[in-house]
């Protein structure tokens, strides 16, 4: 572990944590929601999320703040996302990243959503405020079984509690088909603490899986 | 545009949107106080919002609505 870095993302590093979030996002499948739900090429898409990095909204999934990084070599290895929800500005993070997209992805791409919002609005989980939301956790396959998983648990949790001592919970959405995520998040104390499925088979074409779990790992207790 | 004008014009694509015929909205009213104003939805209302008003909304008028109350007076200073 020593010749790893652990550090906040820069600038910089804003092409490679748009890698993380496709990387993310597909999981266990080849279905990468940005492009399916708003008919955008992956190439496009990718410009389109380094966009709204630097645009550097706080309290989101894609805000540059919200992530750390990992440097080996001199070079980005892995990007974990995680914020305090709604502790900026009380402004929900669901929001804060729609307004992004709205503004980024152009009318076009929100007239294609609104012809397959029906088929993913079951799998939505609200986040609950003032919780550690997890978002993003990806290493590059080279370096995984290095015990990097757990020191970026243990700083996205440092980081969280000196932002936030009072903070108590930290909680993770994730597709049931993305296995060995879940088992590393269960190794590093998450229950499952809920699931939400889809009826319709049509998700299939455009989300990983039909159904998505609500994963939670207590802090402290009141 | 008068603000009464604006909630008038609103009021059905609140409606629209959040598949509510008896959705009222007021200047305090929040993604907080309506089922299923979610993330999913939210686009979809700026973008109704945007084409019934025939305006763009900047990412910085975006983030200031908090509220309903915010919306309006954004979309006033745009007409």
């Amino acid at each position: 572990m020593n010749e790893y870095l652990i550090r906040k993302a820069i600038a910089a590093d804003i092409p490679f944590l748009a890698d993380v979030v496709i990387a993310s996002e597909k999981g266990m499948s080849d279905r990468l929601s940005f492009t399916t739900l708003f008919n955008k090429s992956e190439e496009e898409t990718k410009k389109l999320i380094i966009q709204m990095f630097e645009e550097e909204i706080d309290g989101c999934e894609l805000s540059l703040s919200s992530f750390i990084v990992t440097e080996f070599e001199g070079k980005p290895v892995s990007g974990s996302g995680a914020w305090i929800e709604c502790f900026h500005e009380n402004m929900q993070s669901g929001i804060l990243k729609s307004n992004l997209i709205s503004y980024t992805f152009g009318k076009e791409s929100i007239e294609y959503l609104k012809t397959k919002s029906h088929i993913v609005k079951d799998v939505l989980i609200d986040r609950e405020p003032m919780t550690l939301q997890l978002e993003y956790f990806h290493i590059k396959d080279e370096h995984l079984g290095k015990g990097l998983d757990a020191a970026l648990m243990e700083r996205i949790e440092q980081n969280a509690l000196a932002e936030y001592p009072e903070l108590k919970k930290v909680q993770c959405q994730i597709f049931k088909n993305s296995v060995f995520s879940i088992k590393i998040l269960l190794r590093h104390g998450f229950k499952i603490v809920g699931s939400y499925k889809s009826g319709n088979e049509e998700i299939f074409d455009y989300l990983p899986y039909n159904e998505k779990l609500l994963m939670e790992k207590i802090l402290k207790t009141d | 545009m008068q603000k009464e004008e604006i909630v008038n014009r609103l009021t059905p694509v609140f409606r629209k949107v959040f598949a509510d015929n008896s959705l009222v909205i007021t200047e305090e009213l929040s993604a907080l106080d309506v089922e299923n104003w979610d993330s999913l939805s939210h686009m979809l209302l700026i973008s109704e919002v945007e084409n019934e008003f025939a305006i763009k909304f900047k990412l910085k008028d975006l983030n200031k609505m908090a509220n309903v109350g915010d919306m309006i007076a954004i979309i006033s200073s745009k007409l």
